[in-house]
C-alpha cells in the first residue's frame, strides 16, 4: 500500500546539487533511518517525498504511483518537523483536530479521535493549554498526536528528538518505536545522530554528500561499513582509524604506522602494498597487562603493539582506555567491567586486535576486501 | 556603594530625559485642548492664559454645528460643514487604508514564500513613496481633471491606496517573515488548502501586525493635507483641507474653532488607538511568533 520508491532522484539548488541520483524501495512497514552529516542530503531527501521539493530530476512513487505532481496534502503522508510547528494561536486540542478538520471528519468523532491520541502518547493533560505553556518535550508529543490522529500511511520525521536534551530524547526514541510497533506504518526519519539511526530503524540508508553511501541494517551498517566514511560515523566510542602502510613480508601481509605493528589475515597477501587506513573497532582490541603474561604482539608478530595508557575511564559497565598513539585522536580501547580501571596513567600495556574485526581502507575511502 | 549609587543617577537622568520630552511632545497637544475651550480673547493673550478663564464649549458649536451665537463677524467659513467632512475623512482613509494594508498583505505573501518580488523591485517600490507629493500633484490633477477623479471620493482613495501601498507591504512583510515556513507546511500536510492555511494560520499570527500596520497608514492618510487639498474642490474637502481654512487672509486666524476641528481630528485616532493598545504594543514589537 504504502511502499515508497525513489528513483534517480536527483535535486539541484541552482549549480549546487543537494541530492545527486538517489534510489531507495521502502517496503511498506519499514523503519527506516535517513542518518548523516548536515548537508549530505537527507532533509531534501524527505521534503522531497513530501512534497515541499520538487526533484530536478527522477521520481517519488508512493503504492506504485507516481506522485511528483501532487500536492503534499494529498500524499497521504503525516510529517513531523524538527520545530514542532506546532500553531502556536491554536491550543493543544485544536491542533490535534486540525488535521481532522480539513478532511472533514464529524465532530463528535473528531473529539473521540483527540482523546485516543491524547492517551496513545500521553498528553491528555494537556489538551486545553496552549503550544507555548508545552516544554519541548511535550510540543514534540503534541505534534507526534497531530500527525498520528490523521492516520497517515507513512510517517516523516525530520530530526524530531534533536532540539530536545539527552533525557527527553532516549524517552521519545522508545516512543516512536513503540509507535511504530503499534501502528505497523511506515516511518521514515531522518537524523545526524547514528545512535538514534542504530536504536531505531530496520534499515539505515547513511548519506553522504547527496549520495547514498551504504543501506543496511544496523548490524550490517556497524560491522561491515563499506567505506571510512560510514566506519567513522558509526559507533561511540569511534573506531579506531590507523593511516599507515600496508607491506608483504615472508609471504604475509603486515600493516604498519609509527606505533602500531600488525599481521592482517593472510587473504590480504592478494592486496598490493601502498598506503591504507586500518580500522578497529575499541571493543576489539584486547588488552594484556604485563601480569597476564601474554606477548602484546599484535596478531602474533613481533610484540611492538606496546603502548603507555593516557587516560583511564571507568564507566561501571565499561572501562575506556586512551592511549596516545601519535595522531590527532586518541586510540580507544573498550574493556568489559572494571577490571582494568584500576591501571594508571603511563602504565605500558601491550594491545592485540581481533584479526576478522580488522577493516582496511583504501585512500580513496573505500573498503578494500581481499579476494 | 558606588554602583548603586551610580545607577540611581542614570535612572534620575533617564527620567529627567523622558520628562522633558513627554513635555515637548505634549504640551502642544495640551495647548490645542486647553485653547479649544476658550474665549477669543484669550487665544492671543500675553501673558498666555495656561487654563482657559472660563472654559467655554462656543469654539465646538460654532465649529461642528455651525452655531453662530458667540461672534457675527465670523459666519459660515466653508461651503459645508465640517461634519460633511468628517464623514468624508472617515471614508477616504478607511477605505485607502483597507485597500492598501489587503493588498499589501497579498503582495507581502508573495514576497515573503514566492520571491515574486525581487529586492531590487522591494526597493523601487519603496522609492514610489520617497518622491515628494508636491512634485506629483500638479500633473496629477490635470490627469485626474481629463479622467473625471478630480474632487471626487474615488481620486482620493486612488492615490492614498496607491501611494501607502509600499508601507503596508513593507510592514507586513517584515510580520509575515515571522511566521515559520513549518508551521505552514505542517498545516499543508494536515491537508489544508493554500488559502484555508493563509487564513486559519497564518494571518492569526500575523493579526496584530495588520492591525499595527492598519493604524500606521490610518494616521498618514487621515491627516494627508497637500493631495486632498490639491485634487478636491468642494465636493469632498477633508478634515485637515477643512483645517486649514481657518487660517486665512478673510478669516483671521481663528485659532479656537481650528483648536475645536483639530481636537475632533485626533480624538478619533486616540479612540482607535485604546481599542487596539493590546495589538499596537505586540505589532510593534514584532518576534509575536514563539518559535
Amino acid at each position: 500500500m504504502a511502499r515508497i520508491e525513489l528513483v534517480n532522484l536527483r535535486k539541484n539548488y541552482g549549480t549546487v546539487a543537494a541530492v545527486k541520483n538517489i534510489n531507495l524501495d521502502i517496503e511498506d512497514g519499514e523503519f527506516v533511518v535517513l542518518v548523516g552529516p548536515s548537508g549530505c542530503g537527507k532533509t531534501t531527501t524527505l521534503r522531497m517525498i513530501a512534497g515541499f521539493e520538487d526533484p530536478s530530476e527522477g521520481e517519488v512513487r508512493i503504492g506504485g504511483r507516481v506522485v511528483n505532481d501532487l500536492e503534499p496534502r494529498d500524499r497521504g503522508l503525516g510529517m513531523v518537523f524538527q520545530s514542532h510547528a506546532l500553531f502556536p494561536h491554536k491550543s493543544v486540542a485544536q491542533n490535534i483536530e486540525f488535521g481532522l478538520r480539513m478532511k472533514k471528519v464529524p465532530a463528535p468523532e473528531r473529539q473521540q479521535r483527540i482523546r485516543e491520541v491524547a492517551e496513545m502518547v500521553r498528553i491528555t493533560h494537556l489538551l486545553n493549554k496552549m503550544p507555548g505553556q508545552c516544554s519541548g518535550g511535550e510540543s514534540q508529543r503534541v505534534a507526534l498526536a497531530r500527525t498520528l490522529v490523521t492516520n497517515p500511511s507513512t510517517f516523516l520525521l525530520d530530526e524530531p528528538l534533536s532540539s530536545l536534551d539527552a533525557k527527553l530524547r532516549r524517552e521519545l526514541r522508545a516512543e516512536c518505536d513503540r509507535l511504530h510497533e503499534e501502528l505497523k506504518r511506515t516511518f521514515i526519519f531522518v537524523t545526524h545522530d547514528q545512535e538514534e539511526a542504530m536504536t531505531l530503524a530496520d534499515r539505515i540508508v547513511v548519506m553522504r554528500d547527496g549520495i547514498i553511501e551504504q543501506i543496511g541494517s544496523p548490524m550490517d551498517i556497524y560491522s561491515d561499513p563499506v567505506s571510512y566514511f560510514v566506519a567513522d560515523f558509526f559507533g561511540s566510542p569511534s573506531m579506531n582509524l590507523i593511516a599507515g602502510e600496508l607491506s608483504h613480508e615472508n609471504g604475509a601481509a603486515r600493516f604498519r604506522s609509527p606505533t602500531f605493528d600488525i599481521e592482517l589475515p593472510a587473504a590480504f597477501t592478494g592486496v598490493a602494498p601502498g598506503k591504507f587506513t586500518l580500522g578497529v573497532r575499541p571493543e576489539h582490541v584486547r588488552i594484556h597487562t604485563a601480569e597476564d603474561g601474554a606477548g602484546g604482539n599484535g596478531t602474533g608478530g613481533k610484540g611492538t603493539n606496546r603502548l603507555p595508557i593516557r587516560l583511564v575511564e571507568p564507566l561501571g559497565k565499561d572501562t575506556l582506555l586512551y592511549f596516545n598513539d601519535g595522531t590527532e585522536r586518541a586510540f580507544v580501547a573498550v574493556s568489559e567491567g572494571l577490571e582494568l580501571a584500576m591501571l594508571k596513567a603511563g602504565t605500558p600495556v601491550s594491545l592485540s586486535f581481533d584479526p576478522n574485526r580488522l577493516f582496511v581502507f583504501g585512500t580513496d575511502g573505500r573498503r578494500v576486501r581481499p579476494a | 556603594m558606588t554602583k548603586s549609587r551610580s545607577r540611581r543617577i542614570t535612572t534620575i537622568v533617564r527620567y529627567f530625559v523622558l520628562t522633558v520630552w513627554a513635555f515637548i511632545a505634549f504640551f502642544p497637544i495640551y495647548w490645542m485642548i486647553s485653547t479649544s475651550f476658550k474665549v477669543d480673547t484669550q487665544w492671543f493673550a500675553w501673558p498666555p492664559y495656561y487654563f482657559p478663564d472660563p472654559p467655554t464649549l462656543s469654539n465646538y458649536l460654532n465649529v461642528w454645528f455651525g452655531a453662530q451665537e458667540y461672534t457675527e463677524t465670523q459666519y459660515a467659513i466653508s461651503s459645508q460643514t465640517p461634519l460633511i467632512s468628517l464623514r468624508n475623512s472617515i471614508v477616504i482613509a478607511t477605505t485607502a487604508t483597507l485597500l492598501s494594508v489587503v493588498f499589501g498583505a497579498v503582495i507581502a505573501y508573495g514576497v515573503s514564500r514566492y520571491k515574486i518580488l525581487s529586492e531590487a523591485r522591494m526597493f523601487q517600490l519603496l522609492m514610489l513613496r520617497m518622491i515628494p507629493p508636491i512634485v506629483i500633484v500638479a500633473p496629477l490633477s490635470l490627469y485626474y481633471a481629463m479622467i473625471g477623479l478630480l474632487d471626487t471620493m474615488t481620486g482620493l482613495i486612488l492615490i492614498y491606496f496607491i501611494t501607502s501601498l509600499p508601507y503596508a507591504v513593507w510592514m507586513t512583510k517584515s510580520f509575515i517573515d515571522e511566521v515559520p515556513r513549518e508551521v505552514e507546511q505542517a498545516a499543508e500536510i494536515l491537508g489544508a488548502s493554500r488559502w484555508r492555511t493563509i487564513f486559519e494560520v497564518v494571518l492569526p499570527l500575523v493579526r496584530s501586525g495588520l492591525v499595527a500596520t492598519f493604524l500606521f497608514i490610518l494616521i498618514l492618510t487621515w491627516s494627508e493635507y497637500l493631495l486632498a487639498l490639491i485634487l478636491s474642490k468642494t465636493n469632498v474637502s477633508t478634515l485637515p483641507v477643512e483645517l486649514s481654512k481657518y487660517q486665512g487672509t478673510t478669516e483671521g486666524k481663528v485659532y479656537g474653532r481650528q483648536a475645536a476641528l483639530s481636537v475632533g481630528i485626533t480624538v478619533p485616532l486616540m479612540i482607535i488607538g485604546f481599542l487596539i493598545r493590546k495589538h499596537l504594543a505586540r505589532g510593534f514589537s514584532f518576534g509575536m511568533v514563539r518559535r
